[in-house]
């Protein structure tokens, strides 16, 4: 597909989009967007903790009783039963959180994938021809998935760590002060040493997700470009590439998750050496009698559920670091510039077949290379203008203004007498009738592409137009007829096939407009001439805008235009220019030219 | 499928075997350090209550032993079966792509490029649970409850037997319940994301003319509604597995609670001492810890196979055309010979060509014209051998191409076709697939030949410059200068032109049939058009129609 873009030489500069926010700042305002569960979840969290609470004392409790009091089951009867509504209240507690914080992630990736899709469209053709296509569906759904575990494990797991470690706290610190304290001065370490490998884990992060895209890009590009490969020997030789890029692709992961497991082991360390700590110093008191069995037990049951949000926030922190690298993703489509105008207009006039005028139009790509200077030019409703000129002239960004794909710098384009970026830009396109030069077929059946622009429209329609366009007697021939599913690129259909469908989709809207791009590029002579009489047929039936280089195209039209460089530079009938001396006829007049 | 998977794991079982031991030595430990920790405490206690002398320092080096071993145990393990598991992965990759190469491009004709993408980088790439989620976690799990339950058994086969309960519902009820839930949702949402991506691809590439065509929103829309479909499934397979985690420390915490009620009467009938029962305590809850990952192995489970049974859907495709087994050497120069070829894409429709005979005579210049689905990209598709004809057979100086290996004959051949485009890469990775060891000068000279030099020349990085996802920086004509600069390189003695001027302007189309006289001298060459180009005076003149060849008029 490389119509809207071809006459771009280069690509765009990178947008410059000051009011976007950093990766970081964007992921911080992410769970605004699930604002009650959150709240919720921070909520339960307290609740949590004073459940691991309670049962930890009711346990040691129990345990202490009969242990060292010599109590039978029917004396502790009380404390058990009390022991089976907390068990359970903490497991709906813990039910409810991770529900909740699931439908969070839901909700936002909703939302997410709902703007993103809508951004990608706003950035417009003309823009879209120059990304990576590959990249962009890895942003909407790969970089989308990875912000789940993020909102549905990682948030929860930090709310539980500012929570629970602190209930726990406040209860160990008046019961046994020496393992308060150990628990006190072991807790901030964990953040910051997270802080300290995290830096460098989240670099190599980041870069990890850069690969993972750019290792997308080239499989994309390799698939789609296996047959010419194959004609040059080299697809073979692109297995040893493709092996070398999973390689890089595997050391580079190993070296994200080198980092990640080194951290959680530290933590883990952390917290076994603490625990240990902890149990040593309760056990020589307890053998020198200063402690009762009873607070030493309920500490050390304590003392892993103290670590234990830590340590799983820990873990999770790889989630937050893979979502960051996934904002960033996600950010180079939220900083995709607008380039397809955005008309606000809504009202539609009825009438578009009014005279076509192009006045004073500027317009150069993001390069400063301008396209067009100062271009000028009338179409009348229901003439037939062809437009001839070299490639890079201006003629495909004509093209592409005039379908409202870009907005002159300066100048104007009106409708009748309306501005077009006055008009719908919606309603104008639907009275035109555009055939690119290399179409593109969706997925879908023959008929669902024919109708693309004209949904109602009916199966005699639909026949109708493709036999206008000579496409019905092939189409008829196909395994399924109309029905025959066809895919990217309109696989299985040959190039003059898959424009013949093109003609019928413009067909079938009975555009006031037809605009055609090389219309009789990729066809057959007999087809061509086909096609050339069904213009002639559509004559004085609508206004046909031709980008043309045979001869036969440009005898039957009305007015011939020359473009180059970005101006016109003749204008007239094929009579009064072939006849003239001028850019026209040193074309026309060419020897290495053979008229069909 | 399963045993097709592990035939693929042989190489690295060792490795992965190691890995498995690791783990379980890592869980042991802990398992190990809560229990003697809990008998430690109360031992301790109970020597402080009594005035008994203890023997500490044993119990308190093998705690400080299993915190090291757990430590360091956990973080090994996790390093070496990742590791092995990646190094699979990247072997899966281009042991994927070796099998889809022969199969393109007739093969894979009803794949769309997204689609094959998705399998090549995300089905390979849930392949790595298949060893880390589930093989692993299930083998470790068997081992240390089988462990656990012994050990405990030793103090009360009944608590044993009641825990051994308790450890069935959390490891296999509660994952196969998930494994319920997941297994109808799991390949629905590895479809709905292989869908949504190349629709993805479809709106990105085809904006232009979905908006052109007003067809835009709808197809927005729709791709929204994909969307939401898919975060919808997901959540429906959440839905048990949320529940899971929970549900896991539930049975843990019921465990410790059967663990009291049993063994607080054995205390008082002195068949357990006072340490045994918070040793008992922490055990049941500890050996939890070994069934923790088992819901979620099981619900990855489906989606797994799912994934490779995409993957072996393709790997198993029969390759459109077969390599012969001892490939002749193929000759420099000479006739190519159509004997009766017929082609049928499928046994059920009509034959794309039927019984065609045609001669290339050396060094001569054939056009081949006909209406479009005349069957003229089959001729080509045969003579590139990415497929062999249904009947008849195509020679090469007297010899069966099917007797050449595939890759061999391809190099006898250059094309300039509609088709053959740029691909992603810079000018010179272009020019090079042509010729990989050409060195500057020829590539500036066959640039030159293509008249295509002054623009590169122009350009600030020169042949250094990337051509974007399908070319699409550069001009149609500019495109197809640089393509035919390609074939100069690749100096064969057959040459294809398949449309070679297509959808060029007439100014653009002289200066690339300029370009192509270069490339035709001393050739012979099968011009494929709908009309006569200016390359000279073809010696035969061929009509294709409906798959047969008209006689001459």
């Amino acid at each position: 597909m490389a119509h809207p873009g071809r006459a771009l030489r280069h690509p765009f500069p990178p947008p410059v989009n000051d009011s976007h926010a950093t990766p970081d700042e964007w992921l911080k305002a992410l769970p605004g967007r699930a604002a009650r569960h959150f709240r919720l979840l921070r909520l339960l969290a307290p609740l949590t903790g004073a459940l691991i609470v309670a049962q930890a004392w009711l346990l040691a409790r129990i345990v202490d009783s009969a242990a060292f009091a010599g109590e039978a089951l029917d004396s502790l009867t009380p404390w058990l039963l009390a022991l089976l509504p907390v068990i359970l209240l903490r497991f709906l507690a813990q039910w409810r959180s991770e529900r909740l914080a699931d439908l969070a992630a839901a909700q936002v990736k909703r939302e997410l994938r709902d703007e993103l899709i809508e951004r990608i469209a706003q950035a417009g053709p003309v823009h879209l021809a120059n990304q990576q296509s590959g990249r962009l569906a890895a942003g909407l759904i790969d970089a989308v998935e990875a912000i789940d575990p993020f909102l549905a494990r990682y948030l929860p797991a930090r709310i539980l760590m500012g929570m629970v470690p602190l209930v726990i706290l406040m209860v160990v610190l008046p019961t046994d002060w020496i393992s308060g304290i150990v628990l006190l001065v072991t807790a901030p370490l964990v953040p910051l040493f997270m802080t300290l490998i995290g830096r460098q884990a989240e670099r190599l992060n980041q870069r990890q997700w850069r690969e993972l895209a750019r290792m997308g890009g080239y499989f994309l590009n390799v698939l789609q470009a296996l047959p010419t490969l194959k004609m040059f020997n080299a697809s073979r030789r692109e297995g040893t590439r493709i092996a070398r890029v999973s390689e890089d692709f595997r050391r580079s992961t190993m070296q994200v998750l080198r980092v990640a497991f080194l951290t959680s082991a530290v933590l883990e360390f952390l917290a076994a050496i603490s625990i240990a700590l902890i149990a040593v110093f309760i056990g020589f008191r307890l053998l020198d009698g200063e402690m009762a069995f009873f607070h030493g037990f309920f500490v050390l049951l304590l003392a892993p559920e103290f670590y234990q949000p830590l340590r799983n926030f820990g873990v999770q922190n790889h989630a937050r670091m893979e979502a960051v690298a996934a904002a960033e993703q996600i950010g180079r489509i939220l900083s995709l510039p607008i380039t397809s105008p955005q008309s606000t207009a809504t009202t539609a006039a009825d009438d578009y077949s009014g005279t076509l005028s192009v006045q004073g139009v500027y317009f150069a790509y993001g390069d400063d290379r301008t396209v067009l200077e100062d271009l000028s030019l009338e179409i009348a409703p229901r003439e037939h203008l062809a437009v001839v000129g070299r490639s890079g002239a201006g003629k495909s960004t004509l093209v592409n203004l005039l379908l409202g794909f870009i907005e002159p710098d300066e100048g104007s384009i009106l409708v009748g007498d309306r501005p077009l970026n006055a008009c719908s830009l919606a309603a104008w396109r639907g009275h035109i009738g555009w055939v690119p030069q290399r179409a593109r077929l969706f997925h879908g059946s023959v008929a669902d592409n024919i109708r693309l622009g004209a949904p109602d429209a009916s199966m005699t329609q639909v026949r109708r137009a493709a036999e206008a366009a000579h496409a019905l007697a092939f189409i008829e021939r196909l395994p399924e007829g109309f029905d025959t599913l066809v895919g990217e690129g309109g696989q299985g259909l040959s190039g003059g096939q898959v424009q013949r469908i093109a003609l019928a989709r413009a067909l079938v809207r009975r555009p006031d407009w037809l605009l055609l791009d090389e219309p009789t590029a990729h066809l057959d002579h007999e087809t061509e001439r086909a096609i050339l009489e069904t213009i002639e047929a559509l004559r004085g039936r609508c206004g046909i805008v031709t980008i043309a280089h045979r001869l036969e195209t440009l005898r039957r039209a009305d007015r011939i235009l020359v473009m180059d460089r970005a101006r016109i530079v003749q204008s007239g009938t094929f009579e009064e220019l072939s006849r003239a001396p001028g850019p026209f006829a040193e074309l026309l007049h060419d020897p290495a030219e053979i008229l069909p | 499928m399963i045993g097709r998977l592990l035939r693929l794991y042989r190489p690295h079982l060792g490795w992965l075997a190691l890995g498995t031991l690791l783990a379980l030595a890592t869980l042991l430990a802990n398992i190990g350090l809560l229990t003697l920790s809990g008998w430690f405490i109360a031992a301790m206690a109970a020597a402080g209550l009594t005035g008994t002398a203890i023997n500490y320092f044993t119990p308190a080096a093998i705690i400080r032993g299993l915190a090291m071993i757990r430590t360091g145990g956990r973080y090994g393990e996790r390093l070496l079966t990742h590791e092995a598991t990646f190094r699979l992965i990247a072997g899966l990759r281009s042991w994927f792509y070796q099998r889809i190469e022969p199969l393109a491009p007739a093969g894979l004709a009803e794949l769309r490029s997204g689609d094959l993408l998705g399998r090549l980088q995300k089905d390979i790439d849930r392949l790595d649970a298949v060893y880390l989620r589930i093989l692993m976690p299930l083998v470790v799990a068997l081992l240390a409850v089988a462990l656990t339950v012994f050990f405990i058994s030793l103090y009360s086969p009944v608590l044993a037997l009641i825990l051994c309960l308790l450890l069935l519902v959390g490891g296999l009820l509660l994952p196969l319940w998930v494994w319920h839930g997941s297994r109808s949702r799991g390949p629905r949402e590895v479809e709905l994301a292989g869908r949504l991506r190349t629709e993805a691809i479809d709106l990105a590439q085809g904006m232009a003319e979905l908006q052109a065509y007003g067809a835009d929103r709808q197809w927005i829309e729709r791709w929204q509604q994909s969307a939401h479909a898919l975060v919808q499934t997901q959540d429906e397979r959440r839905r048990p597995q949320s529940l899971s985690g929970p549900a896991l420390i539930l049975l843990a915490h019921l465990a410790v609670f059967a663990t009291l009620l049993i063994a607080v009467p054995l205390l008082r009938s002195d068949l357990l001492a006072p340490p045994q029962l918070a040793m008992l305590a922490l055990c049941a809850i500890a050996c939890f810890e070994a069934i923790t990952p088992l819901p979620q192995a099981f619900a990855s489970l489906s989606e797994t196979a799912e994934a490779a049974r995409r993957l072996f859907g393709i790997v198993d495709r029969r390759p459109p055309i077969e390599e012969p087994s001892n490939p002749r050497p193929v000759p420099e120069t000479g006739e190519v010979r159509f004997e009766g070829v017929t082609l049928r894409y499928a046994p059920q429709l009509p034959p794309a060509l039927d019984s065609i005979e045609l001669r290339l005579p050396q060094n001569s210049l054939t056009l081949l014209t006909g209406p479009s689905g005349a069957g003229k990209t089959s001729v080509v598709n045969l003579l590139l051998r990415f497929l062999d004809p249904s009947e008849g057979c195509i020679r090469f100086a007297g010899q069966d191409l099917r007797a050449f290996d595939s890759d061999h004959w391809r190099q006898r051949i250059t094309v300039v076709s509609q088709d053959a485009q740029l691909i992603a890469g810079t000018i010179r990775d272009n020019l090079l697939l042509g010729r990989p060891d050409a060195d500057q000068g020829e590539l500036l000279a066959a640039c030159r030949q293509a008249h295509i030099l002054d623009f590169i020349e122009s350009l600030p990085d020169g042949l250094d410059t990337w051509v974007g996802e399908t070319g699409v920086n550069l001009s149609g004509g500019q495109a197809r200068r640089i393509a035919i600069a390609r074939a100069l390189l690749k100096s064969a003695p057959l040459v294809l032109l398949d449309e070679p001027t297509e959808g060029l302007d007439r100014a653009t189309e002289r200066e690339v049939v300029e370009a192509l006289r270069s490339l035709l001298q001393d050739r012979t060459v099968l011009l494929i058009s709908h009309r006569p180009l200016p390359l000279g005076e073809p010696d035969q003149i061929l009509y294709l129609e409906e798959g047969r060849l008209r006689p001459d008029d």
